[in-house]
């Protein structure tokens, strides 16, 4: 199972080295959306702590469902065929997570990074916010890729995916939010803890329900 | 089916009745407007139970492919946003007179509000797809997956926080308003009344719906 797995991954990132200019256009995505933020902020820049982790968080989120609803798209309808044999489908939506995690993890680094040089930076606990972005990127490519599995299977599915992951993704976000805030001031396990465990609670529930529910979904 | 109706029928003119003329406790600020306990508590009762009710049926319709438990699922669904959406007009003309504001940012009112949109989500799917077994297949699993999201959102999150609403912050809620004996008789009633009320008209729905098809 695992080396079918790690044999899928190895094919997207090549698909991926291949077609580059689908992972590129979603970096200039996220580039040209906070240098549009950068300008509009222009004379003072952020002052708040307030706007910079929503904005910060709204443009992970448009990036990650962008970069996300295309994992399913790059599947033409006679490979799905082959992979129908080939595959269980509990092999393919954990090859799928996985990839979809790596991608969002390198969206939300290009983001803070670009944050922190353009538009300046609140975050006092380092260790604590990154730490955090990884659990961030976890939970939205949790959330986002039975979205975008449902999405597969609808014709003008760009605005759908969107109308369906808004309401789903709001928990975690709301989480994330709060959880960033926290980490402009000094570091306390007390502040954080039970945010913490709900946000694992929330992975663990959609972890199993992807599982539960790809395979049912995917058989045709 | 039948006992549900007649006893629907007998606990809402109950409610109607004894909700207006009983005598109440009288508290500052909320004064008469407690009255709404009785109508605005049970329509999210009613929301969560068919809710409950229609993605058990999206679950039952993914396991055995019989296509009935998808449009029961459906009708459920409807029925229940239409009791949210009533829940969400009563409750903003309390919060009108209570709060002095119809819409305030409350972890309460953001969790019920996003759960309204979680199901419009869900009538545009099942919309979006002409193939009918494609459709009831992709609506069910979002279905599932809308409603396991729907319980951190209305029952774990607004926990964690403070707010205006009554029932968590400090404010008087449930566990005051059940120590007096004059709302309970009274409301617990209404929210079997109004349970029953919503089974009826997903009935009615889902029998209409069986004529159309045949």
């Amino acid at each position: 199972m695992i080396n079918k797995i790690l044999s899928i991954l190895y094919k997207d990132f090549k698909i991926e080295i291949s077609q580059s200019h689908l992972f590129f256009s979603v970096g200039l995505y996220v580039v040209s959306s906070i240098y549009i933020i950068y300008i509009s902020y222009q004379p003072t820049g952020i002052l708040n702590l307030e706007h910079w982790v929503s904005i910060f968080w709204i443009i992970i989120l448009f990036s990650s469902i962008s970069a996300v609803s295309k994992s399913f798209f790059q599947e033409s309808g006679n490979r799905n065929y082959y992979y129908y044999y080939v595959l269980s489908p509990d092999e393919l939506i954990i090859s799928k997570l996985i990839y979809n995690f790596l991608f969002i993890v390198f969206v939300t680094f290009l983001t803070f990074i670009l944050f922190s040089f353009l538009l300046g930076n609140f975050i006092n606990s380092y260790s604590f916010f990154i730490s955090l972005l990884l659990i961030g990127s976890l939970s939205i490519s949790n959330c986002l890729t039975l979205i975008s599995a449902i999405g597969h299977q609808v014709k003008n599915n760009s605005i759908l995916i969107s109308i369906l992951s808004f309401p789903v993704i709001i928990p975690i976000l709301i989480l994330l939010i709060k959880l960033s805030k926290i980490s402009s001031s000094e570091f306390s396990w007390n502040l954080i803890q039970d945010d913490i465990y709900l946000l694992i609670l929330l992975n663990i529930i959609l972890i199993v329900l992807t599982k539960v529910l790809f395979s049912f979904l995917w058989r045709n | 089916m039948k006992y549900i109706k007649i006893l629907s029928v007998i606990l809402l003119l109950y409610t109607a009745s004894a909700g207006i003329l009983f005598d109440v406790p009288r508290l500052p600020i909320l004064n008469e407007t407690i009255r709404l306990l009785y109508f605005h508590v049970p329509m999210w009762f009613t929301m969560i139970f068919l809710l409950l009710l229609s993605s058990i049926n999206a679950y039952r319709f993914i396991s055995t492919k019989n296509i009935n438990y998808h449009f029961k699922s459906n009708n459920y669904a409807h029925v229940g946003v239409y009791f949210g959406v009533l829940g969400i007009i009563s409750g903003m003309i309390w919060a009108n007179y209570t709060w002095g504001t119809y819409w305030t940012n409350d972890p309460k009112l953001n969790g019920s509000a996003i759960g309204l949109l979680i199901y419009f989500g869900y009538f545009i799917l099942t919309k979006s797809i002409d193939d009918e077994s494609k459709r009831a297949k992709v609506s069910s699993v979002y279905n599932v997956f809308a409603f396991s999201m729907l319980i951190p959102l209305i029952f774990i999150l607004p926990r964690l926080t403070d707010s205006l609403h009554p029932g968590s912050g400090g404010n008087p809620g449930f566990n005051v308003y059940d120590l007096n004996e004059q709302l309970r008789i009274v409301f617990y009633p209404a929210v079997i009344g109004f349970i029953c009320l919503g089974l009826w008209i997903a009935d009615i729905k889902h029998k209409t719906q069986k004529l159309n098809n045949n």
